[in-house]
């Protein structure tokens, strides 16, 4: 479904990503781990089109995207939940996720797909009308992730949810992923909280210094020393 | 006296809804393009030398001059976006170059207007009765600016909160990277943007253009005010930039009477100084912490 081929990102001289291969099934979830600065979010914020590649090619069904503005990307089929959620502070958690259907395809299905968040997320029902600023920490998470729900995505890109937040919290979402993915969507997460990740995924990539350095199903991550001893911590 | 002060302060509160209006437009432009229109005033300016010509040289009845007058400064707006503020947007240009490109503005405009309409005043003349309750006398053409400006208001606040394009325009202005991922085109919010605080000179300036005779400088002052007004309410505070509007409307209105037109200023200006040295947020702003 989505297919990453040599890319080559830079942020002015400095060169973040070098030849990242990648790629998402239909209804696959992939993890993809590694440390602070690897190019993690960089590669999910050029899939989504907020950086532009300078080399590298990014198919996504069948269809070129990679240059295209982000706008034009979400009309796609591809939603990301960047990190630290993004949530539009002073409009109400109602509004937040009405902006997230503002794509005309997305509009006409609104009502639906609200009554599918809500009852995903029956907290965001309980306060719809709060303005996101006042949510905990995990309620906001929880925001983006309904919020990017609210496009009908066919692939969603997850930047560290559980970043900022408590232990308890982060139980609860990874809870909400594996429903979403239960629902039948495709995701790709980046993830520090390295375990409980490669729990929900089905493959998995190793990101060292901007490079690809391993991909495998998930066993084959949870059986490797490597990662056990730096990202898993046995 | 006592009638006289009523008075002011009744023609300083039906000053204040234009004032809010012209306040409203800059905060919208300043929150969503994130730039100081500084020439805001002159385009309301620019709105009522339009109306002129239409209605002194073309010989328009005054109502269908004027609504004449909304795309053309629309489209003025549209323009700005297009051969000023994109350029420096896209040349990442630092707030000073951004400040002294809208500055160089105003000598543009100004000068542009001496050059067509000459340095006269120029005025539409429309007998328009002074209405008297009582002690209190009261312009017909202050009233309709007064009501025309709320209900301008409030179908703008019913346009950015009832519409998906409203909607979209706030979330451009609170972040704009997540409104990109939402599916919006910021590059067409700003335009709508601009359109609409164009479209709003051009409604202002049909409110004054009954009230005032226009001459090429007549923009600047408005300007001022409505920059203290914004300042003073809090930047990006709709609410703050009302109740702002009413206090400038008001306390120039007092003062002018009290003592002259000059003084409304200072008097303005100090007001906004002490507030300001108290609340640097505004009135109603929010207090930036990171």
């Amino acid at each position: 479904m989505l297919e990453i081929k040599s890319l080559n990102v830079y942020y002015g001289e400095f060169q973040a990503l070098f030849e990242v291969s990648l790629r998402v099934l239909e209804g696959e979830t992939v993890i993809t781990v590694g440390p602070n600065g690897a190019g993690k979010s960089t590669l999910l914020k050029t899939i989504s089109g907020l950086f532009r590649p300078r080399s590298g090619t990014i198919t996504f069904l069948g269809k070129r995207i990679d240059g295209l503005p982000a706008h034009r990307i979400v009309e796609m089929g591809i939603a990301q939940v960047p990190e630290g959620g993004w949530l539009f502070p002073q409009l109400t958690v109602l509004e937040n996720l009405k902006v997230g259907s503002y794509l005309k395809g997305s509009r006409r299905e609104y009502a639906p797909t609200l009554k599918d968040i809500y009852r995903l997320f029956p907290i965001l029902d309980e306060r719809k009308k709060q303005v996101a600023d006042t949510l905990s920490g995990g309620e906001r998470q929880m925001l983006a992730i309904a919020r990017s729900l609210m496009s009908r995505p066919k692939l969603i890109l997850l930047d560290e949810p559980s970043s900022g937040l408590a232990p308890r919290v982060v139980s609860r979402v990874f809870e909400f992923v594996k429903q979403i993915k239960a629902t039948g969507y495709a995701i790709l997460m980046v993830e520090q909280n390295v375990r409980k990740a490669l729990h929900l995924s089905d493959r998995a990539y190793l990101m060292e210094s901007g490079r690809v350095h391993k991909e495998g199903v998930r066993q084959s991550f949870l059986d490797d020393p490597y990662i056990k001893k730096a990202y898993i911590g046995l | 006296m006592v009638e006289l002060l009523l008075n002011a302060v009744i023609n300083g509160i039906l000053l204040g809804g234009v004032l809010a209006l012209l306040a409203f437009g800059l905060n919208l432009i300043f929150g969503v393009v994130k730039i100081i229109h500084l020439a805001y005033g002159q385009c309301v300016m620019l709105g009522m030398y339009l109306i002129y010509t239409f209605v002194d040289l073309l010989g328009i009845p005054l109502i269908p001059a004027c609504l004449l007058t909304l795309p053309l400064t629309g489209a003025l707006g549209v323009a700005l976006q297009w051969l000023v503020i994109n350029p420096l947007l896209r040349a990442k240009a630092n707030p000073l170059t951004q400040l002294l490109a809208l500055a160089g503005l105003i000598i543009v405009f100004e000068n542009l207007a001496q050059v067509i309409w000459g340095a006269d005043l120029r005025g539409v003349k429309v007998p328009l009765p002074l209405i008297n309750f009582g002690p209190i006398f009261l312009r017909a053409s202050n009233l309709i600016a007064f009501f025309g400006a709320l209900l301008t208001l409030l179908s703008l606040y019913l346009f950015l909160h009832k519409t998906y394009l409203g909607l979209a325009i706030r979330s451009t202005a609170q972040n704009v990277d997540s409104a990109r991922l939402m599916g919006i085109n910021p590059g067409l919010i700003y335009y709508t943007t601009m359109a609409a605080g164009g479209i709003l000179t051009g409604i202002i300036a049909a409110f004054f253009s009954p009230i005032y005779a226009v001459h090429p400088h007549f923009g600047g002052s408005f300007t001022m005010m409505a920059f203290i007004i914004v300042v003073l309410g809090g930047m990006g505070s709709m609410l703050g930039g009302f109740i702002g509007a009413f206090i400038i409307g008001i306390v120039t209105s007092v003062t002018a009477v009290l003592t002259s037109t000059e003084m409304g200023e200072i008097v303005a200006l100090v007001i906004f100084i002490s507030v300001i040295l108290v609340r640097p947020q505004g009135l109603l702003g929010i207090k930036i912490s990171r």
